[in-house]
């Protein structure tokens, strides 16, 4: 008769990036059965946005997650301008679409540093981190700050972009790209990374669909899903494909957000060289109309969604929000029974769990 | 295992990558968001600041004729600064130093409001 230990993962744990608890019953070294404990990252911040004046709403979204913080700024300051509607300029969405890529850059870079450092492969991990760094200087020389930008307001954008960032954006660009492509070619090529990752966790087509997953863990089991393919803000005059991989494992999730990472360099590169010019900030009159708007963008993670209601004063009726990880959460608890000891950090890193995100 | 020999031979023969703290200091950029300053020769007092603030960290008091700001709220948002119709706050670049205690600044505002032309 095999013993059976129940184990806590987490709270705190150095794999997580925030704090969830998983309870894993054993059974000789294999997972059994899980149980999610949340609640450790809740701030209330749904109830807090109908406290506010609509206009501080932006300061309070943006801190859900530090993370995927400008994709939270730019939908919040969307969906509120969907109330009036609100036109905006063709440069503001440029500007939006260029910084929404930065932010997934540093936010898949973060993740497969964290991927390496899962499986113990640390000097990975530091060289990831250390290309990371270029790209937290250019936001903090093109937005003020390295991880939570500010930067958005309701109708348009605070700082612009000139010439001689345009310049130092597009060479650092470079140099990023030159580096991460030779630390994905030690990734996708090196047996030891692919001894721990592949065929690990695997979700199949039709599973992923079932569970409702979302971003990089769908398009790595064969869905072509992408929330920019719905042309918002200026992705519908970029030249964009999803990446789609077939294999649904761990190795498959990893090379999805290296290739996006990839992508995402070159999204930047092209709308720079796109960017009309034209005003930065649109004047918005009076308080949000009794009106309801939505919004989803794509995050790092998968697909953000934002709803939001006016009812004609400064404070809003309800705002409600929608975080990918919400979405990608139950698949971890369909991977885990089955697996061995040693792969349950890999196996929940895989889907990039922002508890911050969830528990908002 | 020669994917990673570039990597290897650059990270031997080239520097730290790492900055040497208290002798080295990085410098911010120019860009960046620092911290708030008030000048308390432009401020009318008109509240401006105070109502756009979202962490409250600013408050007026109109009978002592003071502007209290307390810097551990401040989240440097920017928007006090935009919104004074005095140019009265200063957003400077270096990052502030940390504290023991919470702090409170009080200032005593000395501006006069503009005549308007009758």
């Amino acid at each position: 008769m095999a013993t059976r230990t129940v184990v806590p993962f987490g709270p705190q744990h150095p794999v997580l990036p925030e704090p969830i608890q998983l309870r894993l019953t054993y059974e000789d070294e294999k997972v059994v059965e899980v149980t999610p404990v949340i609640g450790y990252g809740h701030r209330g911040i749904e109830k807090a946005c109908e406290l506010n004046e609509y206009a501080k709403n932006i300061y309070l979204c943006e801190r859900v997650c530090g993370i995927c913080s400008y994709q939270h700024s730019a939908t919040v300051v969307e969906v509120m301008e969907r109330l009036w509607p609100v036109e905006l300029t063709p440069r503001i969405n440029y500007l939006r679409t260029i910084w929404s890529e930065m932010a997934r850059c540093h936010s898949h870079l973060l993740w497969l540093g964290l991927l390496a450092d899962a499986f113990g492969f640390e000097s990975m991990f530091m060289q990831f981190w250390r290309i990371r760094e270029k790209v937290l200087d250019l936001l903090e020389q093109t937005t003020g700050h390295r991880v939570i930008q500010s930067v958005n307001i309701v109708g348009g954008v605070r700082r612009d972009i000139d010439e001689q960032q345009k310049k130092m954006i597009i060479d650092v660009l470079g140099v990023v790209r030159k580096d991460s492509q030779s630390l994905i070619n030690t990734l996708t090529s090196d047996y030891t990374v692919k001894a721990r990752t592949v065929g690990v966790g695997v979700i199949t087509k039709e599973q992923a669909i079932s569970l409702g997953c979302a971003g990089p863990t769908l398009r790595a089991s064969g869905v072509s899903e992408d929330v920019r393919l719905t042309k918002y803000h200026a992705y519908g005059e970029l030249n964009f494909e999803p990446i789609v991989e077939t294999s649904g494992d761990c190795f498959a999730r990893a090379v999805v957000r290296a290739r996006e990472l990839l992508q995402s360099i070159d999204l930047q590169l092209e709308a720079l060289s796109k960017m009309p010019q034209g005003e930065i900030a649109v004047k918005v009159k009076g308080n949000p109309p009794a009106n309801e708007a939505v919004m989803r963008t794509e995050a790092p993670r998968g697909e953000l969604f934002y709803y939001a209601k006016g009812n004609g004063t400064r404070r809003l009726e309800r705002m409600k929000i929608r975080t990918p990880t919400n979405a990608n959460l139950p698949a971890v608890l369909v991977l885990l029974p089955g697996c061995q000891l040693a792969d349950v950090p890999v196996n929940v890193l895989s889907i990039d769990p922002c508890i911050s995100c969830t528990e908002r | 295992m020669p994917v990673m020999l570039p990597t290897v031979l650059k990270n031997l023969f080239g520097g730290p990558a790492t900055r040497l703290y208290p002798v080295t200091v990085r410098e911010p950029f120019d860009n960046a968001r620092g911290q708030i300053t008030f000048n308390d020769d432009k401020c009318t007092l008109c509240g401006a600041c105070a109502l756009r603030c979202p962490a409250d960290a600013i408050s007026i008091d109109k009978e002592k004729k003071t502007l209290n700001f307390h810097p551990a709220r401040c989240i440097v948002c920017e928007v006090c600064v935009l919104g004074c119709p005095s140019d009265a706050i200063d957003l400077g670049f270096k990052w502030r130093t940390p504290f023991y205690k919470k702090p409170l600044e009080v200032h005593e505002a000395r501006g006069k409001k503009p005549r308007t032309p009758t």
